[in-house]
């Protein structure tokens, strides 16, 4: 077993400065670690904080208190003390956040959109131009689609062109945030064969879905945030 | 040759001894770094700026006794500026005058270099109107010399570029700009380009004075002088498909004569000693006896013989 | 993942420039106060702030334009850290034409109007020596090809292009000598939505090519979104938070950044 994502007592209180300094505690001392291979998916009612907590872990909301350590090459990186290139770096080869959104660079291709995480990786062109194809045509994307850019496509093809750039090279520690919602019971159903994938390639996963089916199917373990819930 | 009298009411040179070692120590100072413009303390003469006075006042503060002096404008002996500077210094100084190059020992110039060849000891001293060759890249006179300083060259070579690619060549072909001895861009003042080669490693001595502007830049004698150009556009002068009507010289500079109202002109050396000269020495253009007839050029002893 | 791979994520590379507690006063007037930060190799760092609020000033110290009153810019020349107003001003002039590249907000500003667009992208080629007149044509039309300017406007002027393609050009004159650092100061502003849009892409794309450092400054939340890894926040001329970007602006801290981005609709 590796561990590859630890949470240390992660507390967080949003403090509304310019509304009297109100301060909106969510949720306190949250400490879980998950290994490679799992998938962890969090749960509770709604306004637990599971989104919070999801963006805490990829670094976009900082935690009050706690730490975040994501195994990053050899070593791990503290994701809330870490310098920004750190966590960027982190973000680029090791940390990766899939939503239902795509957010639409203008004027680049579908196909570079997907191939885009690899290069970065360091996979050669043509191989990433070939793995892009083999995913989108797996999500169900018409090729006469590729060349063009997202920008104009419907929700659910931009989320498709999303799902596939992010599965294409799955990083080793994937937060997804209900990337199968509002998808069609195909597609849906490609979506969950590919987070079970990359998780049997050895990706860690933690994520938050609402459709109880697709939760079962997913989830290795689950992590119930109500317990965590802070006092108001 | 003649040799009139120094007025006595004047000052020998017209300038007091004071002025005149100011601006020799301005003078020295260039000669010491060539190319390089040294502010002087340029004095009001008694004809307007921008008629020459700042070449007017490098002559005063040089001329001796025993020095022979030829004026020239627009590369002739006998335009109207010329003739009014030669006076002035034969009134203020009495030293012998003279319209050949080689008798003289400072010419002072505005437009042209003559086209005999000068010789080691003569001076040639240029009326400069603007002196400053950036001007037109940088209005700012704080910057233009902090780019001189620092030889930050680069725009003077866009000038070029925008000719090239607007006409195909550069069409600039008066004050061409020059790199002196390897380091200072220097403007040579409107001489035509074709005059820009006879700078480079010349014997004479030349000196630039701008009155308006009070600089003093120099050339000493045998100093690199490089026209700006690109590596395949290298710098060329004006040609002329015909020689001169008059003398029939290959290599000079020709000026444009119009002869009638019907369209009827000439091309003709621009500088009149040198035209002279040779024809003096029996050198016939095909167009010397119409030139004769309209009296546009006096009757030369051995020339006019040969029709 | 290799031994070699893994030395080099952790190797820190040095950064390209430091501030170290930069302040410039105008009498008794703040401009920037105590600002430090370092900036890597690659790296874009958004300055942001309301009019006033001493971005503007903060860029013209970093860029060499401005002497601060106290503190020091660092930068890496030559494998070297050099303080910027220690070294002599031709250096210092030398390297800001080479090294480094300003686009600033109002194109007038940076470049030539009355010298075409191919002279405006060639001069900065041959203030570096450049002095072959096909090579520099060749290097010019290649640029304005990536700014998106078409071959056939090479050798028209400035003036006879619209503001966003003033401002491309301006972008090809700024990059064309590859320059390592490149400071922008609103380089979008007073431009049409659709006009603004299409520049950041092509700013994202060349900054991100090229891996060139850039601080920009700007008042454009969605701009610094786009744009940057990395952001300062400035209110009365001293820096109030900064982090990671989007972090900045999805959970922000201090009160001042609070109401910045919920000042407007969506950055």
């Amino acid at each position: 077993m590796t561990m590859m994502l630890k949470a240390e007592g992660l507390t967080k209180q949003f403090v509304l400065h310019n509304q009297g300094s109100v301060t909106l505690p969510v949720f306190a001392e949250v400490s879980f670690t998950v290994e490679r291979g799992e998938a962890v998916i969090l749960h509770g009612q709604s306004g637990v904080g599971k989104s919070t907590l999801l963006r805490i872990l990829y670094g976009n909301y900082r935690p009050t208190l706690g730490h975040v350590h994501v195994r990053h090459g050899g070593d791990f990186v503290d994701i809330v003390t870490a310098t920004p290139r750190r966590v960027l770096e982190a973000r680029r080869k090791t940390l990766g956040f899939v939503s239902q959104f795509l957010r639409v660079i203008p004027r680049v291709k579908t196909i570079d959109i997907v191939k885009d995480p690899m290069l970065a990786r360091g996979v050669t062109d043509d191989e990433a131009s070939r793995r892009a194809g083999d995913m989108l045509a797996r999500l169900n994307l018409p090729e006469r689609l590729w060349s063009l850019a997202p920008t104009t496509f419907s929700g659910g093809e931009q989320q498709r062109v999303n799902i596939a750039r992010s599965f294409v090279d799955p990083s080793p520690v994937l937060l997804l945030d209900e990337p199968t919602a509002s998808l069609d019971a195909t597609n849906r159903d490609v979506v969950v064969e590919l987070i079970d994938e990359a998780r049997k390639a050895g990706s860690a996963i933690v994520g938050i879905f609402h459709d109880e089916a697709v939760r079962d199917r997913v989830a290795t373990r689950r992590l119930d945030l109500t317990a965590y819930r802070a006092a108001a | 040759m003649n040799t009139p009298h120094h007025d006595p009411d004047y000052n020998f040179g017209y300038l007091d001894e004071q002025t005149k070692r100011m601006v020799r120590r301005a003078l020295l100072k260039a000669i010491a770094i060539p190319g390089y413009q040294v502010p002087f303390g340029s004095r009001e003469m008694p004809l307007a700026r921008g008629w020459g006075t700042g070449g007017i006042q490098i002559t005063a503060a040089l001329i001796g006794p025993a020095d022979t002096l030829k004026v020239i404008d627009q590369g002739a002996d006998d335009t109207t500026n010329a003739v009014s500077i030669r006076r002035f210094f034969e009134r203020v100084s009495g030293v012998a005058t003279t319209e050949l190059t080689e008798d003289a020992t400072i010419i002072q110039t505005r437009h042209r270099i003559p086209e005999k060849p000068l010789e080691a000891g003569q001076i040639l001293v240029y009326q400069v109107p603007q002196p400053e060759p950036l001007r037109k890249l940088e209005p700012s006179e704080a910057e233009t010399r902090k780019m001189h300083a620092w030889a930050e060259y680069g725009g003077m070579y866009v000038r070029l570029y925008e000719d090239i690619a607007r006409y195909g060549h550069v069409a600039t072909t008066y004050s061409y700009p020059v790199l002196v001895n390897g380091r200072y861009v220097m403007s040579p003042t409107p001489i035509p380009k074709f005059d820009n080669p006879k700078m480079d490693d010349m014997p004479a001595l030349q000196l630039f004075g701008a009155g308006r502007e009070k600089r003093i830049y120099a050339i000493p004698p045998y100093t690199s002088v490089k026209s700006l150009d690109f590596e395949d556009h290298p710098f060329t002068v004006q040609s002329w498909t015909e020689p001169c009507a008059l003398c029939a010289a290959n290599d000079s500079y020709l000026d444009e004569v119009i002869t009638d109202d019907r369209g009827g002109r000439m091309f003709v050396c621009s500088d009149s000693s040198y035209c002279e000269d040779r024809r003096a020495k029996g050198h016939v253009g095909k167009e010397l006896a119409t030139a004769e007839a309209l009296a546009y050029v006096g009757h030369v002893e051995g020339g006019s013989d040969v029709a | 993942m290799s031994l070699e791979r893994v030395h080099d994520m952790n190797a820190e590379p040095d950064p390209i420039l430091i501030a170290q507690k930069l302040t410039k006063l105008y009498g008794d007037r703040i401009g920037c106060r105590d600002v430090s930060f370092s900036l890597w190799p690659g790296e874009v760092l958004g300055v942001v702030g309301e009019s006033g609020s001493g971005k503007s000033t903060l860029l013209r110290c970093l860029a060499g334009i401005d002497r601060p009153t106290g503190g020091e810019v660092m930068f890496r020349h030559a494998d070297k850290p050099i303080s910027l107003f220690d070294i002599p001003e031709p250096t210092r002039r030398k390297l800001m034409r080479t090294e480094w590249g300003i686009v600033h907000q109002n194109p007038r500003d940076g470049l030539r109007m009355d010298v075409s667009a191919g002279g405006n992208v060639g001069e900065r080629l041959m203030d570096r020596g450049d002095r072959h007149y096909g090579k520099i044509r060749a290097a010019a039309i290649d640029w304005l090809t990536r700014v998106e300017i078409g071959e056939d406007r090479i050798d028209d002027r400035p003036r006879q292009f619209s503001g966003g393609m003033q401002q491309r050009l301006q972008i090809a004159r700024v990059l064309v000598p590859e320059p390592r650092l490149v400071f922008m100061d609103e380089p979008t502003g007073g431009l049409d939505v659709s006009v603004q849009a299409r520049l950041l892409d092509l700013l994202r794309v060349l900054v991100r090519d090229l891996g060139i450092a850039a601080v920009i400054v700007t008042h454009d939340l969605a701009v610094a979104r786009l744009l940057t890894d990395r952001l300062m926040v400035m209110k009365d001329g001293a820096v109030v938070e900064e982090g990671l970007t989007d972090q900045v602006l999805d959970d922000p801290q201090h009160a001042y950044t609070q109401l910045l981005t919920s000042a407007v609709l969506a950055a």
